[in-house]
């Protein structure tokens, strides 16, 4: 367990160090994002001030120093420190992450479990086909059909944010029902995609493992065919846990583009605001978060495979 | 000789110097009750970095701001900047000039207070001006307060302005580049932390709207101050939502979740002819762009650039170009050709110069005389060899940029001249032209009312002039027109000054663009400014027979 702790801590700081140099070589810098009515004395200015002048290796330092006592700094962007950026921003992000996650995980393994215990079959086929579709859709164009659609078109839902802008204005059944009816088009852009993925790893999974002897074991002793499919799926996991630790970084990807379509100020509207904005230290700290998050699910995902599979404890 | 005061200030503006102005408690038009609320909607492409008011540096930022703070007096809408000519009270009620026009006293109004009960007072003005100037912020305005020496009280009500020099724009630059900040809110903070400070986030004015809330990254809310000395909002609230994507904001809008969306592309136009709840309204505003010269070689910044340092090749490529026929394809009914570096709505008199016609057949001509011709049939000119040819600059985030490079790039091609757009990410490209690493480039500047800022973008001694065009008589008619005294002088140094730079050329005046706004009918506006469309939005209501659900929610607290 330490081992893995050290390694996600390494990875999380090596990921952050790449962000830092790779941003500070890119063109441009905080000075010259404040746009185009800006002096150039006024860009020196702010060079000066905020030490952007000092060699890659100086501030590489000055930022180092500060993240070893806990100080992320201060967005220059947004004129707060950078913590309450994340504070406002992480919540969201794993709000809008975690329902796609859960409903991904869910629906992928009923569709999949479904499908591979008829495998072969029309209806198999028919769902395999349409889950092909979905999966080859990128999550900012469904976005954009779902928002053209039912927020633009039939208007049944809002078009973006968390909430409506008369929220703070509503009763507390209404400010449910407008969260609700908010999560509902970015919820399903990510995980109508998330779906596919895990029900084509499910019901493949599910497929080699009706055909295993332990389930003729079973209907030989006489088990239900519903007995025997739940002992066919509990094997069939293994590989859907193991997806579930690699996707993250894909959802989180995802999650960027849908949060920018949907305007969700979650991580990827705050990580693309900074970029643009040259914003250092929220970049830095974006990066160190994801990078944190996804090492977090994959050692989360190792645990459950431990748990699923007793054998790979003792590897 | 030394004019008298009197005397001074008659030549110049024609009226009695003692311009007290009545106080303006009770000269707004009383609300009638059935003239207040409503719930106005903006949506926008980007959230505010602060409401500081010295620090704004962004288009949002700007529309909160100027309707929760005050000026002390509020430029007219002709946008006029001589003298005091136009302005209307704000903060202060009535102002004196001192006898030698070195000093102006501003009585403020005695009734004002600031968002949280305190009365406003000259302590409030001083203090402003001790943070716009101070050298531990980064305030964009600062360059443009030099002329102001101090700022003084008199009495706790009277704040007196004390100037270096004689200018016609000494009261312009006294009110119109600073919001009057809360001394008793920010006077214990030191200069250096006011960057930072909370109050940048929940900001404290004197305006006929207050703030109420900022949700980071979803909407920021203002209230009509129903304790306003020049009464309250008719308008009950208005909330900024935020949604970063255009398309986003633009199905906000025809959704009915928003009421209002600036900056309309030509795109968007018909649909919101076609949608019954909106309407358009023209919207001048203060920008134009061009495409520059480098007149500087960007390998040898040393040497003169010698594509470009040939007056005749900057005629010719001013010539070539359909300009009229770039605005129409590129902006629609929504540009028009500019005429100089600055918009018509600033210019004094825009019958007073003349431009270079568009002329094919003269800019041909012109190449030819300057050495560059066809000569291995390529359909590039050249001379001793080398093409003539050149890069256009252009940040990739601007599409209008990017539409006018490519018909640019053809239109050259018609007279033989090779031009390639270039687009670089918006860091990256103003990158390279602060570094003046280009050939030419599409740029754009928005100027402020007075045009001082010429002297910054095309002055030889400016520091955003990046293609480094240098022309002493430009330069000396620039100086006369900004510091004449007599209107009348000033307009005629300024035709001269536009008629020099447009036969230089130091580039080619594309574009003037209009910013329409929609908006929903059920809203009955003030006229918009060109500076910014939510100048009178306090005086913006909604059609009682209109109102829907989140018209009637009053003023009272979220539950």
């Amino acid at each position: 367990m330490l081992l893995r702790v050290a390694q996600g801590v390494a990875i999380v700081f090596a990921a952050a160090t790449l962000a830092f140099v790779l941003l500070q070589l890119a063109p441009g810098d905080p000075a010259t994002a404040l746009g185009e009515g800006v002096s150039p004395e006024l860009r020196a200015t702010i060079r000066a001030q905020y030490g952007l002048d000092d060699s890659l290796a100086t501030q590489y330092g000055r930022w180092l120093w500060s993240l070893l006592h806990g100080d992320l700094g201060w967005s220059r962007d947004q004129h707060r420190p950078v913590v309450a950026v994340l504070a406002d921003a992480l919540p969201r992000s794993l709000l809008l992450m975690g329902c796609a996650l859960g409903v991904s995980l869910v629906g992928g393994m009923l569709i999949g479990a479904w499908q591979g215990a008829r495998a072969g079959s029309r209806s198999d086929r028919t769902t395999s086909t349409a889950l092909l579709i979905l999966y080859s859709l990128p999550e900012f164009w469904l976005a954009l059909v779902l928002l053209v659609v039912f927020a633009h078109q039939l208007h049944w839902l809002p078009a973006t944010g968390i909430t409506g802008e008369m929220y703070d204005y509503m009763s507390a059944g209404q400010q449910l029902v407008d969260r609700l009816r908010h999560l509902v088009l970015p919820l399903a852009s990510l995980s109508l995609v998330g779906v596919s993925v895990f029900a084509r790893y499910q019901r493949n999974a599910m497929q080699e493992s009706m055909a295993q002897a332990f389930v003729r074991t079973a209907r030989a002793k006489g088990l239900t065919e519903s007995a025997v499919r739940r002992q066919a799926w509990r094997s069939a996991l293994l590989p859907v846990i193991t997806v579930t630790g690699l996707l993250l970084p894909a959802l989180i990807t995802g999650a960027v583009f849908v949060e920018r379509v949907f305007s969700w100020p979650g991580m990827g509207y705050a990580m693309i605001r900074a970029i643009e904005a040259r914003d250092y230290p929220v970049v830095s700290a974006g990066v160190i978060v994801g990078s944190a998050v996804t090492a977090f699910g994959a050692a989360l995902a190792d645990i459950a495979r431990d748990i699923a599979d007793p054998r790979l404890r003792s590897l | 000789m030394r004019l008298s005061h009197t005397r001074w200030l008659a030549s110049l503006f024609g009226f009695p110097f003692a311009f007290a102005l009545a106080a303006c408690a009770g000269s707004e038009r009383a609300a009638d009750a059935g003239d207040t609320g409503g719930t106005l909607i903006v949506t926008v492409p980007a959230e505010p970095s602060t409401l500081f008011p010295p620090l704004l540096s962004d288009t949002q930022g700007a529309a909160i701001v100027g309707v929760i703070f005050d000026r002390l007096a509020e430029i007219g809408d002709g946008l006029e900047t001589y003298g005091d000519r136009g302005f209307q009270p704000r903060l202060a009620t009535s102002w004196t000039w001192a006898n030698d026009s070195l000093s102006i006293a501003f009585v403020l109004d005695a009734l004002s207070r600031w968002h949280d009960g305190r009365p406003v007072t000259a302590e409030d003005v001083r203090f402003t001006f001790r943070v716009y100037t101070s050298d531990s912020l980064v305030v964009d305005n600062k360059s443009l307060l030099g002329n102001i020496d101090s700022v003084s009280v008199r009495d706790p009500r009277t704040a007196v302005f004390w100037f270096k020099r004689r200018m016609p724009r000494q009261f312009y630059d006294a009110t119109y580049h600073m919001y009057v900040l809360p001394s008793h809110l920010l006077d214990t903070i030191s200069m250096a932390k006011l960057e930072n400070a909370p109050f940048g986030r929940n900001p404290v004015g004197t305006g006929r709207f207050r703030f109420a809330r900022w949700e980071p990254g979803q909407r920021i809310e203002i209230l009509a101050d129903t304790a306003n000395s020049r009464g309250r909002a008719l308008l009950d609230r208005v909330i900024w939502s935020i949604a970063p994507d255009f398309g986003s904001s633009t199905v906000k809008l025809f959704a009915g979740e928003a009421d209002f969306l600036e900056q309309l592309r030509p795109e968007n136009l018909a649909q919101v002819a076609r949608t019954p709840s909106l309407r358009l309204i023209d919207n001048r505003t203060l920008s134009y762009g061009f495409l520059g010269f480098n007149f500087r070689d960007r390998s040898n910044q040393a040497r003169p650039n010698t594509l470009f340092s040939d007056a005749r090749v900057r005629r010719a490529l001013h010539m070539a170009v359909d300009r009229e026929r770039l605005v129409r394809n590129v902006f629609d009914s929504l540009g028009m050709v500019a005429l100089a570096p600055a918009p018509r709505a600033l210019i004094p008199d825009t019958s007073a110069f003349t431009q270079l016609p568009y002329d094919v057949a003269t800019a041909k001509a012109l190449l030819d005389s300057a050495g560059w011709r066809d000569s291995d049939r390529d359909g590039v000119r050249d001379r001793d060899g080398v093409p003539l040819a050149f890069d256009i600059l252009i940040p990739s985030s601007s599409s209008s940029r990017q539409r006018y490079a490519v018909l640019l790039q053809e239109q050259y091609r018609a007279i033989g001249v090779k031009a390639t757009p270039k687009a670089l990410e918006y860091n990256a490209w103003s990158d390279a032209v602060d570094r003046h690493d280009f050939d030419a480039y599409l740029g754009g500047w928005q100027p402020s009312p007075g045009l001082v800022g010429l002297m910054q973008t095309w002055a030889s001694s400016g520091s955003s002039n990046a293609g480094r065009y240098a022309s002493p008589v430009f330069d000396a008619l620039l100086d006369s027109a900004l510091t004449t005294l007599d209107p009348t002088t000033s307009r005629r140094y300024w035709a001269r000054a536009f008629q020099q730079i447009d036969d230089d050329v130091p580039a080619v005046w594309l574009y003037e663009q209009r910013s329409p706004v929609a908006i929903s009918r059920r809203f009955i506006t003030a006229p918009l400014r060109a500076d910014g469309w939510y100048v009178g939005l306090a005086d913006w209501r909604v059609d009682p027979a209109q109102r829907i659900d989140r018209d009637r929610i009053g003023l009272g607290t979220p539950p």
